[in-house]
Order: structure tokens, then C-alpha cells, then sequence
């Protein structure tokens, strides 16, 4: 087990250096000026040469790319992650702050995603092509197929119309206020985790209605034992290895999702950061939250890979 | 003689009382103190005091550096805490009043411009504020070190020495007059903040990212959260007695004309929103207890023809592309995106411009389009393009605004002039790096000037080498009528000279006017002491200090 994991420790941390190399690069060989978000459209058309050299090279982007690229590997390991360019903010700080939010709503998600899901793809497994079942397909291809951002926009524009109601506008933190924390979280969450349900629940459906057509599952039957205890003790943990490996996939969706979804419900979250990031060319910034984003979906999925031992008693690391 | 002759006696007497009167102050009273003459915007008896105002607007500054910014997003929020020398005053927006100089006089020739400071103001860290500071402040926007760049600087390309004649008392010495409604308008700008000449020294002139450093203002700071929230606080010590009002302002970071804006105010987030989006704003002129208003805007929407590229050279092929623009329906295609208004190439609304009525009788402005399309086609004919342009490159910057004019002037070429182009939708960095290389043949964005008058943006958007000037246009005639009205100090003579500017920028232009913005604000009635209807932009009247709560 412990070779196991130093060998899946390794590939982690190759993935993220390819990945931190990849998002450099191409960071670099984007075309558009960072100067034009710093100085403003009026500032960037007067700047002189002499401006353009002084500024870059306050910034440290006229050093050679190499030593770019190694300087900020040598600020990950020191834990500084860079500042951003523009305020001076550190990245770290600004992780700090807004992280516990998207990770709120991330991790809220997911559990939605479980208590929506998994119950729809038993109930449509149970009694296939019964009218719940009809009922609940419908519904998980229709949260697969509408946009988070727009149902968002939906859900924040219903609110508001019919209710006045808009959720509070600056991050409250959960233990600053869980009520106003949760009025923040709630939509962006709902959202994300029922799209993700969705998923879920059709994974969840295929993979009970072959188990229940296995052997065990007819022996556990034939030897009287209840249909309740049938699904839930011997059919239902059988099917949840590929839920759970779903999951891990679902869950750089989720991170995806949630630059969107943020953005439509106004959620200062870090994916709304990354977003404006992106938008002011603030290169520190961006490369820093892309590698952070990178960095939980590979280690949700080493851990999805270490839970299959705990689920499954046959899987055995070597 | 009769009684009412003015006799040697009366004379001498009338004389000398009058001179007396005159004369005595200077020798009865101490000189005039600062905090002695109080500034035009007193106290408003019927104030109420206290409170918090929520405003929200533009999203977060890029940086600190209010010299160095070209957006609201540091005026928003950072102006609060700051003073200028001159300013406008809040209740149109326009009388240029004092403001840290409680007095300022122009030499006759118009070269020397002598600002009297107050005395007793002090800067939020605790410092006096000198005539030092007011030097320090203009030198760098006048002439900035390297690596700072200030929008404002052409403003004051004609001032020289700047010399303090005593801590309460400098000079601008002008290499070249300027009319004085324009130098006054420059000093009285928003973005002109004063700062300490210790501040400058301690970050070698560039503030880009110190966040808070002391100003004069009637706010001080408190604290900020990226991209957030920015709170303030009253200043105790604000020179103006009794002013501000409220205790505490705090300024929400929401994106400008999005639905977050607009539901933030709708839901009562914010009791006062600053560029709204149309359907929000339609919607909380609805509401009862709000104030919706509508004001001009220091922006023209626009796009360019690359004059290095061929068929744009020729002036009749540019006239035939705006005379083609319906103007009416661009304004019409953004009526639920942005706030718009018709016009040509000089501020609709300035007293210098042609008035609205005579420009709406010129081809390319009238709502009947044919004599226009009529005449575009003869000119293209003429210029030898009668079958039309094939393949141009339109560069289209990143906003809902141009996306949606991009497809409608695409349109408008093609069913007009049999002109065919390709959109290229790029972020905002991208289009001035293709603008400044000039990789386009239609690039279409916006640009801004800080003063209403010609003399401030004719160089910059039509001049020569002018920075927005992205078409790289040339016009002697144009070039040489701008250098005098820059020079000419007799305002009829002015107005002559800009529409005989404006003639010409019609008949050749540098640009293809789209439309000039205007901006949506709304606050609920309990806030008072601010009435933007009549205001120029965005960044002038931008402090705060006159607005009160009724309810607190």
C-alpha cells in the first residue's frame, strides 16, 4: 500500500509539473498586453518605451522565461504562490479568503449530487421504466443538458423579481454568520449539485439494474432475504464503485462549473476571481488558481482510487 | 456753482474714502485665513447626519494609483478620500468652485495661474498640507517619472515651472495660454487628487500599489476586501466644518451594467448604483422612493478605418462608410445593453458643437435614410469601389456592446454599400495591440476624454500622432485649426473655429462615429445632496462629502 502511494505521489506531483509548465507557457504565448489592464486604454496608448521597459521589468516579466517559470516554482514551495500583479495582493491571501467559499459550494455540491442522485438511480432501478423512472430520467437529462450559468441567471432573476431577494454581496464566512454564509452558498450549490445529481443518478440506475440482474443478487433473493436489505446490503455497494470513480471525475466539473456558476449568481468565490483574472491578463493570478484547481482534482482522484480498497475488500495495492 | 457740482474738496474726499475702503482690510484684518473662507458647499441646515451609504460601482481598480487610472474603478472608490485644487460642484456638476486653493487668479495674458491654499488642512496621516504637496502632485502628473504613465498629462503639457511662492501660495507658469475654461477645467478634474509630496518620495512616485496613502478627503480609510467592498469612514478632521454628513461609506466592487448590479439595487443591497443596465434601471425608475437619472457620459463609441490599408485613404470611401451607419438603429440595438445617444464627432451636448437640431438635418444623422445611402453610393462610385469591398478585417473588442453594433454595422455595410467584412472577437488587451499595430481594417471599441472641451481630445483622438488616434489619420487643415483652437481665448471666435473643425472631420473622418454614452444611475430617495442629471462623466463629482441620509 505505502509503495502504492509514494508511486501515485509521484505521478501526482509529474501531473501537476506538466500541468504547471503547460498553463506557463501558454499563459505567455497568449496574445494581449497585461499593460492594457494595469494602465487603463488612455494610459497604455501614451506609455513610452522607456515606460514599457521600467514597468515590465518591475514586474519581472522581462526575465528570461526559465527563471520565470523558476521563481515561481521556488514561491509554490515557500507557500507564497506570487502577488498579483496589479494591487500586490498575494495570492495566498486571496486563496485564503475566498477559498472556503468555493469550497463550501464545491463540497456542497457533492453532497447534494449524492443525496439527489443516488436515490433517483435506485428508485429507477428498482422499478425500470415504471412512470418514476420515466419521471426521473427526464428530469437527470434535463440538468444535464441546461447550462449551470444560465440556470443560475434564472434562479438569481426569479428571486429577485418575484421575492426582491438577492443573497448577500460581500463573503460571509460561515463561522462570521452561517445563515448569510448559507444564503451565499445555497444557489451556487443547488445548481452545480443537481447537474452533477444527474450524472449520479443515470450511473447509479445502469450500474444496480446490472448488478441486480447478477447471480448473488438472485441467490440473496431466493434464500428469502428482504428486498429492502437485497438493494441496500449486497446490490448497492457493488454498484457504487463506478459512482464513486463518477464522482471523482464529477468533481473537476464541479470545479469547472463553479467559474460559471459563481459568476451568475455574483459569488466572490475563487472561481469568480480566476474569471476576472483571466479577463485583467493578471498572469500570477491565473496560473497560480488554475495549478490549485489542478492540484484538488488530482488529489480527489488519488483519493477515489485509495477509497476502491476500503469499498472493496478484493482490490489489493501492490 | 450748484450744489451738485463735484467741487476739489468732495472729490478728494470721495476718493479717499473709497480708497480707504478698499485698502483697509489689508491693514485692519490679518491675511485672509483658509478655514476662514469657506468653501461654496456649506452646510445644508436641513441636513441630517449620520449613517451608511452603500454605493456600488465598477468593479475592482486594477491598481491604487488614481494619477495613473483612466477608470472609475479607482475614482469610485478612492476619490472620497481625496481633494483637488479646484473642483464641480455637485449640484450641476459643472461651475468649476474652490476647493484646497480657497482663491485663484489669472495673469492677464493668461500665463500665470496663482492658486491661494488653505491653511489648516491636514492630510489623513496627520500632516499639514503645503503648497509642496500641490508642486509634488503636479510635477508628476505634469512630467511623470519612468515607469508612470498619466492620462492627464497632455493636459498640462503647456505648464513650466511650477513654484511655490510660499506654503500657502503657488504658481503654474505656462510655456503657451490656453483658454482658461479648459486649464480650469483640467485643475478642477477629479482624477487631479493632491497627495504628499512625502508619499511620492517614499514609493519613487509610483502608487500602483500602495493602497492606502493619506489625502486630504472627507473619508479616511477603514478597510477593504479585494474586489469586494472598500469602507470609509468620516473624516473628524475634514477642513470643510460640518462636513460630510455621513459616518460611514461603503463602496461595493459589482461589474457595470450587469444583472448583479442591477439586482443588488433592485433588492435594496445598495441604496445608491452607479452605471446600471438599462432593464435594471427601466426598472427601478418604476419602483416608488427611487430616483432614477440619466446623464452625459465622457465616451464615443466608434470604429476605425486603417488608413494605411487602401481603400481607406481615400476620404470619400470613409465618408461613404458614415453616411452608411443608420445611427437611430445602433442606438436602438443596444437599448437593453447600454445607455446611447446619437452624435457626430464633437460632444453632442457641448455649447461648441452643432446643436442637435442642425445635426440631425446632416446626412448620416437624419432618421430618413436614403439621401445618405444615396450619396455614400456616389461617393464609393466615385472613389471606384461601385461594387463594393470584399474581405475587410473587423476587429471587434470583447463587450456586449460591440458584439451586438459589430453584426448591425456588418449588416449595414453589406445591404449599403455591398461592403463585406469579418468579425474578429478579441479581449480587450488584444484589440490595442492590434489597434496600436494597426493589424485591422475596421477595429471597433470606445475612448474617453477627461474634459468636454475639443482642446483636451482633438489632439488625442484626431491628432497626429494622437494615442487613440488608431486610423493613423492626417488632416494639415485639421492639425493647423486645432493648434489655434487650443490658442484662441475668445470663446465666439472658438465656437467659429470647432464647427469649421467639425466640417471637416465630416467630410474627411478619422473616425466612423457610432454613438456617445451616457450613464444610468439610481438611488433611493432617502439619499440626498446629489443630483447627477446634469453631470459630464463619471469622475468628477465623486466625493461624497454633500450627501446626507433621511433616513439613518
Amino acid at each position: 500500500m505505502r509503495k502504492y502511494l509514494a508511486r501515485r505521489a509521484v505521478y501526482a506531483v509529474g501531473t501537476l509539473l506538466g500541468v504547471s509548465l503547460i498553463i506557463f507557457v501558454v499563459l505567455r504565448i497568449l496574445p494581449g498586453d497585461p499593460l492594457v489592464a494595469i494602465l487603463g486604454v488612455e494610459g497604455h496608448a501614451q506609455m513610452r518605451p522607456a515606460d514599457r521597459v521600467r514597468i515590465m521589468a518591475d514586474l519581472g516579466l522581462s526575465d528570461p522565461l526559465p527563471l520565470q517559470y523558476g521563481r515561481w516554482l521556488v514561491d509554490i514551495g515557500a507557500g507564497r504562490l506570487g502577488r498579483s500583479f496589479f494591487r500586490g495582493d498575494t495570492v495566498a491571501e486571496l486563496i485564503l479568503h475566498r477559498g472556503p467559499i468555493s469550497a463550501e459550494i464545491g463540497l456542497l455540491a457533492l453532497v447534494i449530487s449524492w443525496l439527489v442522485g443516488l436515490p433517483v438511480g435506485i428508485l429507477s432501478a428498482y422499478r425500470p421504466n415504471s412512470i418514476p423512472d420515466g419521471v426521473a430520467r427526464t428530469l437527470s437529462v434535463l440538468f444535464i443538458a441546461i447550462p449551470g450559468f444560465w440556470l443560475g441567471m434564472l434562479i438569481v432573476l426569479a428571486l429577485l423579481f418575484w421575492f426582491g431577494y438577492k443573497a448577500p454581496i460581500v463573503i460571509v464566512h460561515v463561522w462570521e454568520n452561517p445563515w448569510q454564509n448559507l444564503q451565499i452558498v445555497i444557489g451556487p450549490a443547488m445548481v452545480l449539485g443537481l447537474a452533477q445529481g444527474a450524472y449520479i443518478a443515470r450511473m447509479s440506475r445502469s450500474c444496480l439494474l446490472e448488478i441486480i440482474g447478477e447471480d448473488f443478487v438472485r441467490t440473496a433473493r431466493a434464500k428469502g432475504v428482504r428486498e429492502g436489505r437485497v438493494v441496500f446490503r449486497h446490490a448497492l455497494p457493488n454498484a457504487l464503485l463506478p459512482v464513486i470513480t463518477i464522482s471523482g471525475v464529477l468533481l473537476g466539473f464541479v470545479l469547472g462549473g463553479s467559474v460559471a456558476v459563481e459568476q451568475a449568481f455574483g459569488v466572490p468565490g475563487l472561481g469568480r476571481a480566476l474569471v476576472t483574472a483571466v479577463i485583467e491578463r493578471d498572469i500570477i493570478v491565473v496560473q497560480n488558481l488554475v495549478l490549485l484547481y489542478a492540484s484538488i482534482f488530482v488529489i480527489v482522484n488519488v483519493l477515489v482510487d485509495l477509497s476502491y480498497a476500503w469499498l472493496d475488500p478484493r482490490i489489493r495495492y501492490g | 456753482m450748484s450744489s451738485s457740482t463735484v467741487t476739489r474738496r468732495s472729490f478728494l474726499r470721495t476718493v479717499g474714502i473709497a480708497g480707504g475702503a478698499l485698502t483697509a482690510p489689508a491693514f485692519v484684518s490679518r491675511p485672509a485665513r483658509a478655514q476662514e473662507t469657506p468653501s461654496p458647499i456649506g452646510v445644508d441646515p436641513s441636513a441630517k447626519r449620520g449613517g451608511t451609504l452603500r454605493y456600488a460601482v465598477h468593479n475592482a481598480p486594477a491598481h491604487f494609483d488614481v494619477h495613473q487610472s483612466g477608470t472609475v474603478a479607482n475614482i469610485g472608490p478612492q476619490s472620497p478620500m481625496y481633494d483637488t485644487l479646484l473642483r464641480r460642484h455637485p449640484k450641476d456638476g459643472q461651475t468649476i468652485i474652490p476647493d484646497l486653493a480657497w482663491k485663484y487668479e489669472i495673469s492677464p495674458d493668461g500665463k500665470v495661474y496663482t492658486f491661494h491654499l488653505r491653511k489648516g488642512v491636514k492630510f489623513h496621516d496627520g500632516a499639514d498640507f503645503t503648497a509642496e504637496d500641490v508642486k509634488a502632485t503636479y510635477e508628476r502628473i505634469a512630467r511623470p517619472p519612468k515607469g508612470v504613465v498619466i492620462p492627464r498629462t497632455p493636459l498640462f503639457a503647456t505648464v513650466g515651472d511650477i513654484v511655490v511662492v510660499d506654503p500657502h501660495k503657488i504658481e503654474f507658469r505656462m510655456t503657451q495660454t490656453r483658454p482658461k475654461a479648459f486649464m480650469l477645467g483640467a485643475f478642477a478634474s477629479g482624477w487631479n487628487i493632491i497627495v504628499r509630496k512625502k508619499t511620492l518620495e517614499e514609493n519613487q512616485g509610483n502608487l500602483r500599489q500602495v493602497m492606502n496613502y493619506p489625502g486630504t478627503g472627507p473619508f479616511r480609510h477603514v478597510s477593504r476586501k479585494d474586489k469586494e467592498i472598500w469602507i470609509m469612514e468620516r473624516n473628524p478632521n475634514y477642513w470643510n466644518k460640518g462636513l460630510p454628513y455621513i459616518d460611514r461609506l461603503e463602496v461595493y466592487h459589482l461589474f457595470p451594467f450587469t444583472p448583479e448590479l442591477g439586482a443588488a439595487f433592485l433588492s435594496g443591497k445598495v441604496d445608491y448604483a452607479r452605471l446600471l443596465d438599462p432593464v435594471s434601471w427601466r426598472k427601478a425608475k418604476e419602483m416608488p422612493g427611487v430616483t432614477a437619472a440619466v446623464f452625459n457620459q465622457s465616451v464615443i463609441q466608434a470604429f476605425w478605418t486603417n488608413m494605411n490599408k487602401k481603400p481607406f485613404a481615400d476620404p470619400r470611401v470613409r465618408r461613404a462608410i458614415h453616411l452608411a451607419m443608420d445611427r437611430p438603429t445602433l442606438v436602438e440595438v443596444v437599448k437593453d445593453t447600454a445607455p446611447m445617444q446619437t452624435g457626430g464627432f464633437v460632444y453632442p451636448f457641448h455649447e461648441l458643437s452643432t446643436p442637435r437640431l442642425e445635426l440631425e438635418k446632416r446626412l448620416g444623422y437624419q432618421k430618413d435614410m436614403k439621401p445618405a445611402v444615396q450619396e455614400a453610393r456616389r461617393l464609393l462610385k466615385e472613389a471606384g469601389y461601385g461594387n463594393g469591398i470584399r474581405n475587410l478585417d473587423f476587429v471587434v473588442r470583447d463587450l456586449p456592446t460591440f458584439r451586438l453594433w459589430s453584426v448591425a454595422i456588418q449588416a449595414m455595410l453589406k445591404e449599403h454599400l455591398n461592403i463585406e467584412t469579418n468579425l474578429r472577437v478579441v479581449q480587450a488587451s488584444v484589440w490595442f495591440d492590434e489597434a496600436q499595430a494597426g493589424n485591422f481594417d475596421l477595429a471597433i471599441s470606445a475612448i474617453v476624454s477627461t474634459l468636454m472641451d475639443p482642446s483636451d481630445y482633438f489632439t488625442a483622438w484626431y491628432g497626429k500622432d494622437g494615442p487613440q488616434n488608431y486610423s493613423r489619420w492626417t488632416n494639415p487643415a485639421f492639425h493647423d485649426l486645432t493648434s489655434q483652437i487650443d490658442r484662441e481665448l475668445d470663446e465666439s471666435k472658438r465656437k467659429t473655429l470647432v464647427r469649421k473643425a467639425e466640417d471637416i472631420l465630416e467630410q474627411d473622418p478619422p473616425l466612423i462615429p457610432v454613438a456617445w454614452e451616457q450613464i444610468y444611475d439610481a438611488f433611493y430617495n432617502k439619499v440626498h445632496g446629489q443630483n447627477p442629471s446634469t453631470y459630464f462623466g463619471i469622475y468628477d463629482v465623486v466625493r461624497w462629502d454633500q450627501v446626507w441620509l433621511a433616513q439613518t
